[in-house]
């Protein structure tokens, strides 16, 4: 026989549990606990248990949650990324009030609940002598039970004696459970094997939660449109093309057909455009948005972006380029030039003949003469 | 407490303290009556009715995979009225989960003891409820794979999530209350737990009520933690679900919408909420009644006062819509007018009377005793109240948006065959998981019932000290 946990007495009524205990714990032989089915009015005063100290601990995790919200929503819409919405100072508390309440419940609920279990009562612990009792059936039923805990010099015998002068109808000795070496091979070996598949199937996991699942559809992000892309094939045109040359005798808005290949053809062109405050307004946003990455801001040949690939932008200021008529200025624009791509598709004819404008207009303001200044 | 002993016994009987149970019922009669479940086979009925439910679950399912295949254009919803079945469903379920925490919790820091019998499975329903509730939100934004977006977390985008958003609020306040109600529903089924754990041969069901019931053992050092957690549980909750119905109504109060833009809508929807929870309560308690055979647990007193809630919340539904009405009439507002003429005429007018008798209407039937009693008006009535709920929400939603302040842009609301089914489905879910609750786990708190059965506390006997 292994040494003694504790002595257990059955009884079969909360009043016969009641009238018991204070006759056992008289005897000061151990620890006195009670088990019972359901809570029992006035058992913990009769066993003399302190105060569960729950309330304070909700009390002041409840504190901390609504302080952690308030500091959280507070840095968040605040500082970090001051958001105003509805005229509202940012850091107006009054918002934050509904989350505080919510994250105040969640934190005293976790608090209660967990701390209860995890720290006040040390559940989960499945390796404990009662539970391994015969008395456990009754305990969880209908039958309520007294335990004299061994410690010390700790005599069976005794609290057995107690416990029956007591009223006690069972009477049970439960045993320290044996515990037998924890690091065996197989343990080890076990675990091992444990912690190489619990790796694998986590792994393999999130492989599929990050690269896969994200490209199956549905989730693919509207990338599925009831449209064509350009190269795109068609089943609704004949010729089986999703790009199409536009219906013959037709001109799309704003593109005015020219059969222009050479510079030499557009040189003579004259700019249609008036030369007002408007027309050099647009044509001031055309060449921040397409020429300015390349030509500068000024038009000095001084990227904004330096051109990854070495290509020197020219200079627009120079006195070949000032020498240009607007024509070429056009055509070059329309067809390109060394490096320098087509813009024809991504600016329309006004647009291309106010840039025109605004350029003139920029080589006027760089190299000034003494009248323009009177 | 025994109320046979509390009262001198020449008290008539209407003022003694009703009998929760009926017959005798002992800790271990009560045992073998309600853990008896988990340990059968259930009955041939009971996979009837669980293939049924879980075919109309399955029903649901392919509409909201249709629904995310193709995006929510598969919806009825279009310009003005976005928030159509999608949010309706989302605060009748929401609403419906409120009976079960106002049982477990309310009910219980004011200690009424008819709670016992009853708020575990009015717990469960509330935890399937949120769960069915939840799944709008979610299908509704359209791309639910990224719905992690609603949580504030660092990202590579810089962004926050805007605080002052009243849909924020109410991400958080729905998270929360579904947490805590899992939480409450747990410690309440620990003890239980134990309960089956000791009763049940080994075996796998044994082996996972063991880890389930965490070790539970009954010790007086434990209840006394026990007891404490689960008053403040309680206290929590009480203000909780309180809370939650009314973020939810700012969902709507805080907008311009005419007929949103309401200061009584918190209490309102708090008190419909209870209402439609109660409704359902009552539904399935009569079916788990009658089918596992509970008559002396779940008692005509019970199933009687759940009837007087329904309709004392009846009654203030009506007292809510009639404040409504009244202070769209006095705010001289002629859009408001327009909206609160609209609920009862117009297009959608029928949606107004059918709302208004059902839950005002036919619940005043209650005030009878007989149908308080009696299954078949308890039945209409709860139905009715689901309906008329549902109906209610459909009102404040579809009808304030199809007609707002431009009547250029105002547009009739038509749900799709896909809004149908989804509907549909969140029912076949909830009851699915009813049934399954119902055969798995100890529908009523056999624990929590045995302390308050006669002779169960000390100090009430002969040999009182």
């Amino acid at each position: 026989m292994s040494e003694t946990f504790a002595v257990l007495g059955l009884f079969d009524s909360a009043d016969a549990l009641m009238e018991a205990i204070p006759k056992v714990r008289a005897k000061a032989l151990g620890r006195v606990e009670a088990y019972t089915p359901y809570p029992v009015h006035g058992l913990d005063e009769a066993l003399g248990l302190r105060r569960s100290p729950l309330g304070g601990m909700v009390l002041v995790m409840g504190v901390l949650g609504v302080l952690t919200a308030l500091l959280f929503q507070w840095w968040m819409s605040a500082v970090d990324y001051p958001l105003v919405t509805g005229g509202k100072d940012p850091s107006s508390w009054q918002a934050f009030v509904p989350i505080m309440f919510e994250i105040m419940v969640l934190f005293a609920t976790f608090t209660a609940g967990l701390g209860m279990l995890l720290l006040l009562n040390r559940l989960p612990h499945w390796g404990h002598p009662v539970l391994q009792s015969q008395a456990i059936r009754g305990i969880t039923r209908d039958r309520f039970a007294l335990a004299v805990e061994a410690d010390g010099a700790f005599d069976p015998a005794s609290a057995r004696s107690a416990l029956a002068d007591a009223g006690a109808l069972e009477i049970e000795v439960l045993p320290v459970p044996a515990a037998g070496p924890m690091f065996t091979a197989s343990f080890i070996q076990r675990s091992l094997a444990g912690i190489a598949a619990a790796c694998v199937v986590s792994g393999s996991l999130l492989y599929w939660a990050i690269k896969l699942m994200p490209v199956l559809p549905p989730m693919v992000h509207m990338e599925n449109q009831p449209k064509l892309d350009p190269q795109e094939s068609s089943t609704f045109f004949k010729d089986g093309h999703g790009m199409q040359l536009p219906v013959a005798g037709t001109v799309a808005r704003g593109f005015l057909p020219f059969a222009m290949t050479t510079p030499e053809q557009s040189a003579g062109l004259v700019n249609p455009l008036p030369r007002t405050p408007a027309v050099l307004a647009r044509g001031r946003a055309q060449y921040q948005v397409h020429c300015a990455v390349c030509h500068g801001v000024l038009g000095d040949g001084v990227p904004t972006l330096t051109a990854a690939y070495g290509a020197k932008p020219a200079n627009l200021h120079t006195p070949a380029i000032r020498a240009y008529s607007d024509g070429t200025l056009y055509g070059t624009i329309v067809l390109g030039k060394n490096a320098m791509p087509s813009y024809a598709a991504d600016m329309a004819v006004d647009d291309r003949w106010a840039v025109v404008h605004y350029v003139r207009a920029l080589q006027r303001a760089l190299n000034a003469k003494d009248e323009d200044v009177r | 407490m025994n109320p046979e002993a509390s009262y001198p016994s020449g008290l008539p009987q209407t003022l003694r303290a009703p009998a929760m149970t009926v017959g005798t019922v002992t800790p271990g009669s009560l045992d073998d009556q309600v853990l008896r479940f988990p340990a059968q086979a259930p009955p041939r009925k009971w996979y009837l009715a669980l293939a049924f439910t879980s075919l109309v679950a399955c029903i649901g399912m392919g509409f909201i995979g249709y629904t995310f295949y193709t995006g929510i254009g598969a919806w009825g919803n279009n310009s003005p009225v976005f928030w159509a079945f999608d949010i309706i469903n989302f605060v009748f379920w929401v609403g419906i989960g409120h009976a079960g925490t106002l049982i477990s919790a309310i009910l219980f820091v004011f200690r009424k003891r008819w709670r016992n019998a009853i708020a575990r499975f009015a717990e469960a329903m509330t935890i399937f409820a949120v769960m069915c509730a939840g799944l709008f939100p979610l299908i509704h934004v359209g791309r639910p794979w990224l719905a992690f977006w609603l949580a504030p977390y660092p990202n590579q985008r810089g962004l926050w999530t805007n605080f002052r958003s009243p849909l924020l609020w109410d991400v958080f306040a729905v998270s929360t209350y579904f947490s805590v109600s899992l939480m409450f529903w747990y410690l309440g089924l620990l003890p239980d737990l134990a309960s089956l754990r000791d009763r049940t041969a080994p075996g796998i069901r044994k082996t996972l009520y063991t880890i389930l019931s965490l070790g539970w053992r009954g010790a007086a050092s434990h209840w006394q933690h026990y007891e404490k957690a689960y008053l403040l549980l309680a206290g929590l909750a009480t203000g909780l679900v309180l809370s939650v119905h009314s973020v939810v109504s700012f969902d709507f109060a805080t907008s311009i919408v005419p007929g949103w833009h309401m200061t009584i809508f918190p209490p309102y929807f708090v008190v419909g909420a209870i209402f439609a929870g109660f409704a359902m309560v009552v539904m399935v308690l009569i079916v788990v009644r009658e089918s596992m055979d509970l008559q002396n647990l779940i008692t005509d007193f019970h199933l009687e006062v759940m009837n007087k809630v329904i309709l004392g919340m009846s009654c203030l539904m009506g007292y809510a819509y009639v404040v409504e009405a009244f202070t769209a009439w006095y705010s001289m507002n002629p859009i408001l007018h327009h909206t609160f003429l609209n609920y009862i005429s117009g297009t959608y007018g029928w949606a107004g009377w059918l709302t208004m008798g059902c839950n005002v209407a036919i619940p005043q039937l209650l005030w009878f005793r007989h149908c308080r009693r009696s299954y078949f008006w308890m039945i209409l009535v709860a139905l009715g109240v689901t309906v008329g709920m549902w109906f209610e929400r459909f009102v404040i939603i579809v009808v304030s948006l199809h007609q707002d302040y431009l009547p250029s842009a105002w547009h009739n609301y038509r749900p799709t065959l896909v809004d149908y089914g989804i509907l549909l489905g969140s029912f076949g879910i909830f009851f699915s998981l009813v049934l399954l609750f119902a055969r798995v786990l100890p529908v009523i708190a056999t624990t929590e019932l045995k302390a308050i059965l006669p002779g169960a506390q000390p100090g009430h006997g002969a040999h009182h000290e």
